[in-house]
């Protein structure tokens, strides 16, 4: 019984491991950190699969535990001056669509999301993961009215950081 | 904003560019808190051996033996000592393989099964050397008593006194140091392992819970 649940449990982290990835890419830098990061979350989830009854999706669950866990691991370094590396994203653009020009601006964007706190940061996660408000706000417990105010003023910060 | 939805655009893609993580890789990481927990007790035991040895050849036990006119005794030292070196390192080989075994294993029904083992493991370790420790202190006191040149001289004296006074003072105060001396050793293992200990057991409910 509880070999199979820890099976089952195994397989739908490799299948939706990328969730987990995503993250560690915008509240990590470094592979060090990412792998770090990684494992945390893993751990945090399997701590919690218990309680995950499958009454919604266990992506749906997951982003959840995982940005808890980001959020929270996040908040202890804060102190600590967040480095980027430039390098990382070198390979965010597949070959065939090199594109000189956006690569560029994606790279600028992405640095501007790093200066963002944590808490944005998970909301900037949701929005690139094409989420609704509905799904935002119930994911990160805040309310639907909230999270838009949030993600307006998220983007007027951004295109501050990204135009000075 | 538009640059927000350029990098919405490429998010989607940069999914292939993660390197991917497998399932005995996600296993390990499930079980890697149980396994380091046993990484310290496998390296606090050696370092508590290093220590050991460090002090007894600091205190060279041979001076004391010739002191006492003892050298007879020393050869039953000698075997006594390796005998222990030997059960010792018995017991830090047997620690390398519960680190071994935990730190590999992917089942977790098999993991609780190496924790509880590690466990037994470690307490029988912890009253062996306990043991060991008392058994050394007697020891200690019997060699004094028969041996030393100043417990001779206090034994005549004691043949010429009437009452048991100075008899009954002299078990007092062994018992005494005794009870101290090896319960000063206990509140070290104690400390030592019990912390760990407990962290494992930690560890072993939180698997439980999830063994429903």
């Amino acid at each position: 019984m509880n070999e199979d649940l820890e099976k089952s449990f195994v397989k739908q982290l490799r299948e939706n491991q990328n969730i987990i990835h995503k993250i560690c890419r915008l509240y990590t830098s470094g592979d060090d950190a990412h792998k770090d990061l990684f494992q945390e979350i893993t751990i945090q989830l399997w701590k919690a699969f218990p309680k995950f009854r499958g009454d919604s999706k266990f992506s749906t669950w997951a982003y959840r535990v995982a940005l808890n866990t980001a959020i929270t691991l996040y908040r202890k370094s804060t102190k600590s001056i967040q480095t980027t590396d430039y390098d990382k994203h070198q390979f965010f653009i597949s070959q065939e669509e090199y594109n000189f020009e956006e690569e560029e601006r994606i790279k600028l964007m992405y640095q501007a999301v790093y200066q963002l706190n944590d808490i944005e940061k998970a909301l900037v996660f949701m929005y690139l993961e094409d989420k609704d408000y509905t799904e935002i706000a119930e994911t990160l417990g805040i309310s639907e009215v909230n999270a838009r105010v949030k993600m307006n003023r998220i983007k007027g910060k951004l295109k501050k950081i990204l135009n000075p | 904003m538009e640059e927000l939805d350029l990098l919405k655009k490429y998010w989607k893609k940069s999914e292939d560019t993660f390197e991917q993580v497998s399932e005995v890789e996600i296993y390990k990481m499930l079980h890697k808190k149980s396994s380091s927990i046993v990484k310290w007790i496998l390296i606090i035991s050696i370092l508590e051996v290093l220590l050991w040895t460090l002090i007894s050849v600091c205190f060279n036990t041979d001076d004391y033996f010739k002191k006492i006119h003892g050298e007879d005794l020393i050869v039953y030292f000698e075997v006594f000592n390796y005998f222990n070196y030997a059960v010792i390192l018995t017991f830090i080989y047997l620690f390398y393989k519960n680190y071994i075994k935990i730190s590999t294993t992917v089942s977790i029904k098999q993991l609780m099964k190496d924790i509880l083992t590690t466990r037994r493991t470690v307490n029988y370790y912890v009253w062996y050397n306990l043991t060991m420790i008392t058994l050394s202190v007697f020891i200690g006191y019997a060699i004094a008593f028969f041996y030393n040149p100043a417990m001779i001289a206090l034994k005549e004296k004691m043949a010429h006194e009437k009452s048991n006074y100075t008899l009954l003072l002299i078990f007092g105060f062994l018992a005494l140091t005794t009870l101290i001396l090896v319960g000063l050793f206990w509140l070290f293992y104690r400390l030592l392992y019990g912390i760990l200990l407990k962290k494992l057991h930690t560890n072993y409910k939180e698997l439980k819970k999830i063994d429903l």
